[in-house]
């Protein structure tokens, strides 16, 4: 192993801990709750191309599952670049965009919302058969 | 690939003399009962005397007659302005529409209104919609009285795949083509079964009702007012169709050859639920590829169709055959050049 190499290792070594001690702290980080078995909420995907329930109601930090249960291929998208018309997209101010690509049946998404606010979304083939559907996220209690 | 349908279908008499032309307010008045979408040589025995003759006028008076016979003889036909388009359209995963028989609500921009109807001509669902087919309600059309391909009904089934592969060259109807289509769609109903579309071994160089443009065409519009296919479908840009002669299989196994087949890439013409929209409703920023293997049959030697259910092998909830495929492909790669 060369110095160098020796020293990003330390670096790194240096970087995990207060990482660690944070993932302690908190209990779960962001990563570890998308692979969670217990989402908050989880919404279908269906043959009738809605999502099914169409809203549902997390709290901030809280994560929300989506499976698509249908024999088609849909997309959970809350990214205004995506869409074609504005009532398909409402993220509240200064939330990213998020996009779960192409999902085939039987995949599933998951997406943790941190900001409180109300979110439209879209399914990206089914856009003009208007696939919408709401993701409200409360404050954190 | 190259033998045009005109040829398969041609007759040595010339094209018969077009019958007096009545207007809409006599064939409104006249009852007529066709069993459109029911199989065909049941209904025509069934058909009166009186009903026959309203039949071969309708289809006599249809409006492309003129302009298909300006053009299906030519040996040369004209090359499309820029040269040849080729395209690939495919899908590779998730499943697909399969629309079910039901009643298509009539769009007024198209069909008009009772007193001034629109689309009437050509054989009843290829072209046109009789009137008599047709509900009315508060002196407006309603809905096409017969169940057909066209309308909301639908199901869904697992493992869609599409493949093809289409030149767009020629650029008129005409006695042959240098269009290029080879397709190949299949899926899955919930037994296992596969079902799959095979074409083309010929294309349809000129068409019998409707210009078809040597077989393929590409950033047209069709369907609607249009009069080039069905008025049922709304009026779609489409960014590029054909009608080819082709094989409908079941589980491996020609069950229906030939038939027409014809499939097309549009905007997308389907709203909240897959209702089947009007015009004024199409979402001009999406797209989805329809396939289709009508129940209907040209006859042989005259430019018009007869009714001709699709052996589709595929069993409705109440025990029929769906008499037609009408697939729709909505998971897409898209590609597309001009040139050689
Ligand atoms: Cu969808």
């Amino acid at each position: 192993m060369s110095p160098v190499s020796t020293h990003s290792l330390a670096r790194t070594r240096w970087l995990l801990g207060p990482a660690a001690v944070l993932l302690f702290l908190v209990g779960r980080a962001p990563e570890a709750q998308a692979q969670s078995s217990s989402p908050a909420a989880t919404v279908d995907m269906t043959n009738t191309l809605s999502f099914a329930p169409d809203t549902v109601r997390v709290q901030a930090g809280e994560t929300v599952r989506w499976t698509n249960g249908s024999v088609i291929v849909h997309t959970v998208t809350a990214d205004p670049e995506e869409a074609t018309t504005d009532e398909s997209v409402r993220l509240p101010e200064g939330t990213a965009p998020f996009d779960s690509g192409t999902l085939d049946p039987e995949e599933r998404f998951e997406h943790t919302f941190e900001v409180p606010g109300t979110y439209r979304y879209f399914c990206i083939p089914h856009e003009g058969a208007k696939m919408y559907g709401t993701v409200i996220v409360t404050p954190a209690e | 690939m190259t033998i045009p349908l005109s040829r398969f279908l041609s007759s040595s008499r010339p094209f018969g003399q077009r019958l007096l032309r009545r207007g809409a307010s006599v064939l409104a008045a006249l009852a007529l009962v066709l069993m459109v979408w029911a199989p065909s040589a049941q209904a025509q025995e069934k058909m009166s005397e009186k009903e026959k003759q309203m039949l071969a006028q309708l289809q006599e008076m249809n409006q492309a007659d003129g302009y298909l016979e300006a053009h299906r003889d030519v040996q040369q036909p004209m090359e499309l302005l820029g040269g040849p388009l080729s395209f690939t359209i495919r899908q590779t995963s998730g499943g697909v529409f399969v629309s079910l028989p039901d009643n298509r609500t009539l769009d007024p921009d198209v069909f008009g209104a009772p007193d001034q109807p629109l689309a009437f001509t050509g054989t009843p669902g290829i072209t046109g919609v009789p009137v008599p087919m047709r509900g009315v309600s508060d002196g407006q059309f309603t809905q096409f009285e017969r169940m057909s391909p066209f309308g909301d009904k639908n199901t869904t089934m697992a493992n869609g795949n599409l493949m093809l592969q289409a030149t767009d060259r020629t650029a008129t109807d005409a006695a042959t083509t240098e269009d290029e289509v080879t397709l190949k769609a299949s899926w899955e109903d919930q037994d296992g079964n596969t079902y799959a579309i095979r074409c083309c071994e010929l294309l349809v160089s000129a068409g019998p009702e409707f210009p078809t443009f040597g077989g393929v065409v590409t950033n047209h519009i069709l369907h609607g007012f249009t009069g080039i296919g069905t008025p049922l479908m709304p009026t779609e840009y489409t960014y590029a169709a054909f009608w080819g002669m082709g094989a409908v299989l079941k589980n491996g196994e020609v069950v229906d050859k030939p038939r027409i087949v014809h499939g097309m890439l549009t905007e997308y013409v389907r709203g909240e639920n897959y209702k089947l929209v009007s015009d004024s409703e199409v979402t001009p920023t999406r797209r989805h590829f329809h396939l289709m293997v009508a129940p209907f049959m040209p006859v042989k030697g005259e430019h018009k169709f007869q009714p001709k259910d699709v052996a589709t092998g595929f069993e409705l909830p109440n025990g029929m055959e769906l008499p037609f495929w009408h697939v729709m492909f909505e998971n897409l790669e898209i590609e597309s050049q001009r040139g050689e």
